[in-house]
């Protein structure tokens, strides 16, 4: 739990993420989507596959999965997505504040195409409860 | 479908509720990979201090996105959209979301939107989405 300060502009190795029909119509029933499209909230997927999976898998941050808790999320859509697009997902701990046994955690995580332009910038507070 | 003319501060633009079923706290699970036992596993939940699974967070706000689109039909995109998450909800509750307009700008036609879910625990009003924004942009 040391050196946090350290942590903060850590950026993980990018993760490519194919937009598949099948995971995009489970996730619009997930969320009640029903207007066509793919749901502008599935950036959460890329997001948690460069993101969080990344966070757990980081020896000098050692978090267990289930002392996560998400506090706060920010989403800024460039365009919209669609099915059949693979994306390129990388993200950056932006920030992270310790209050006690809590670690409060921001990660930044931008997703781009093929061409290299962005297509949506996700933020995430993860509130990580370290007596849990 | 919405239209940016019929819009002014103030207004309430949508409301929208559901039932959270544990069924679709699972499939969300599935779709997003977020995995985590917190929201599947009631013997991990109770651990973690609450009465028993919890909905992701984005389980909740991506209800919220989808009530907002299907209000704005083709006439708008979503830009912005963001949130704190200040109450959990458990499966069983109905969650009800909703949003109004906050500001508006005429010359590039967006409007910012605060937008809140709410949840009646036990005769309780509780905002797991208080006053979260939203940026549509009609065409």
């Amino acid at each position: 739990m040391n050196g946090s300060v350290a942590l903060e502009g850590r950026r993980y190795p990018p993760v490519r993420f194919a937009v598949e029909a099948d995971r995009v119509r489970a996730f619009a029933a997930a969320v009640g989507h029903h207007v066509g499209g793919v749901p502008p909230t599935f950036v959460t997927a890329p997001e948690l596959a460069a993101g969080l999976s990344n966070l757990l898998e980081d020896p000098d941050l050692s978090i267990e999965v289930s002392q996560v808790l998400h506090g706060e999320q920010a989403y800024e859509w460039r365009r919209p997505i669609t099915v059949g697009e693979v994306l390129t997902a990388e993200a950056t701990i932006e920030r992270i504040r310790d209050r006690g046994a809590t670690r409060f955690l921001t990660l930044r995580t931008e997703l781009r195409d093929d061409a290299g332009a962005m297509v949506s910038i996700g933020r995430s507070t993860l509130i990580v409860r370290t007596d849990a | 479908m919405i239209s940016f003319d019929e819009l002014s501060v103030g207004v309430e633009v949508f409301t929208s509720s559901r039932v959270v079923t544990r069924e679709e706290v699972k499939a969300y699970a599935d779709a997003s990979g977020d995995q985590n036992p917190l929201h599947q596993d009631d013997v991990v939940a109770r651990a973690a201090g609450f009465p028993g699974v919890v909905a992701h967070g984005m389980f909740t706000m991506g209800t919220l996105a989808s009530a907002l689109l299907e209000r704005l039909g083709d006439g708008a995109t979503l830009e912005r959209l963001s949130a704190q998450f200040r109450s959990p909800v458990f499966v069983g509750e109905t969650i009800e979301s909703g949003g109004s307009v906050r500001s508006l700008d005429r010359e590039s036609r967006a409007a910012v939107l605060d937008v809140w879910v709410r949840v009646d625990r036990n005769g309780t009003v509780e905002w797991p989405i208080r006053r979260g924004e939203a940026q549509i942009r009609f065409v």
